[in-house]
């Protein structure tokens, strides 16, 4: 799985990345990232997460041929 | 000249003159653009500039259904809005959202909520760089703290004043 990350959350990870594991949503990538990471959790608790240029939410089912963009909230304006 | 669709996302300048000399419609009595221009403090720090990223693809196709949204919802003749990526400098132009509508309490509500939609939807961030070498991300979009959901929003423009 293919995971981009933007703004704040580049404070934590790289841009991009890829991960082996095997996960079915966002709720445990969430769990992974904060493994790899603990420090970006609380900004991981109120990311967005879409697939395929569409926003998802915790019951879409992930494979591991997505690309995943985390979102973290907007600050733009 | 009339002028209805213009790039979201932009790395050059905004030209908010050349934007509104586009924007006049024969059958709008009001045109209202608002500029989002950076401030030279935030929360007591001098600021150098801002530097924006978005996530372009996404960000580019929110702004246009948030504007064909308000071209419905309005009846506007026209709904622009175009967001600075890359650094932009203290006193410059980060956004430009223009409306214009017969009357002008439409393209005033109007632009009020597609900026509001942009600020707290699309997905484009601000890196705030300061005088003393330091930067942060900020400003975040925090309406899920009240609504308690990520994906719903609190706008200024639907709350009484």
């Amino acid at each position: 799985m293919k995971i981009h990350v933007y703004a704040g959350l580049k404070d934590y990870f790289q841009p991009e990345f890829e991960l082996r594991e095997e996960i079915a949503n966002t709720d445990e990538l969430r769990a992974v990232l904060v493994k790899i990471n603990g420090n970006a959790g609380p900004l991981l608790s109120t990311c967005r997460f879409a697939v395929e240029e569409g926003f998802i939410d915790k019951n879409f089912k992930l494979n591991s041929h997505d690309t995943v963009v985390i979102i973290p909230p907007s600050s733009g304006g | 000249m009339l002028r209805d669709a213009v790039p979201a996302l932009s790395a050059d300048p905004l030209d908010v003159v050349g934007l509104l000399a586009g924007a006049h419609h024969p059958g709008a009595g009001a045109v209202v653009l608002f500029s989002g221009e950076v401030r030279d403090s935030n929360r007591g720090q001098a600021v150098l500039g801002l530097e924006y990223e978005a996530y372009a693809p996404m960000a580019e196709r929110l702004i246009a259904e948030i504007l064909e949204e308000a071209r419905a919802k309005w009846q506007l003749h026209i709904a622009i809005a175009q967001h600075r990526v890359g650094k932009v400098a203290a006193g410059d132009s980060a956004v430009v959202v223009i409306t214009a509508s017969a009357h002008r309490s439409e393209a005033y509500a109007a632009n009020r909520h597609i900026i509001d939609r942009i600020k707290h939807e699309a997905p484009i961030w601000k890196c705030e760089h300061y005088t003393d070498g330091t930067k942060e991300w900020g400003n975040n979009c925090n309406c899920h703290s009240v609504t308690g959901d990520i994906h719903k929003h609190i706008y200024e423009s639907e709350q009484r004043p």
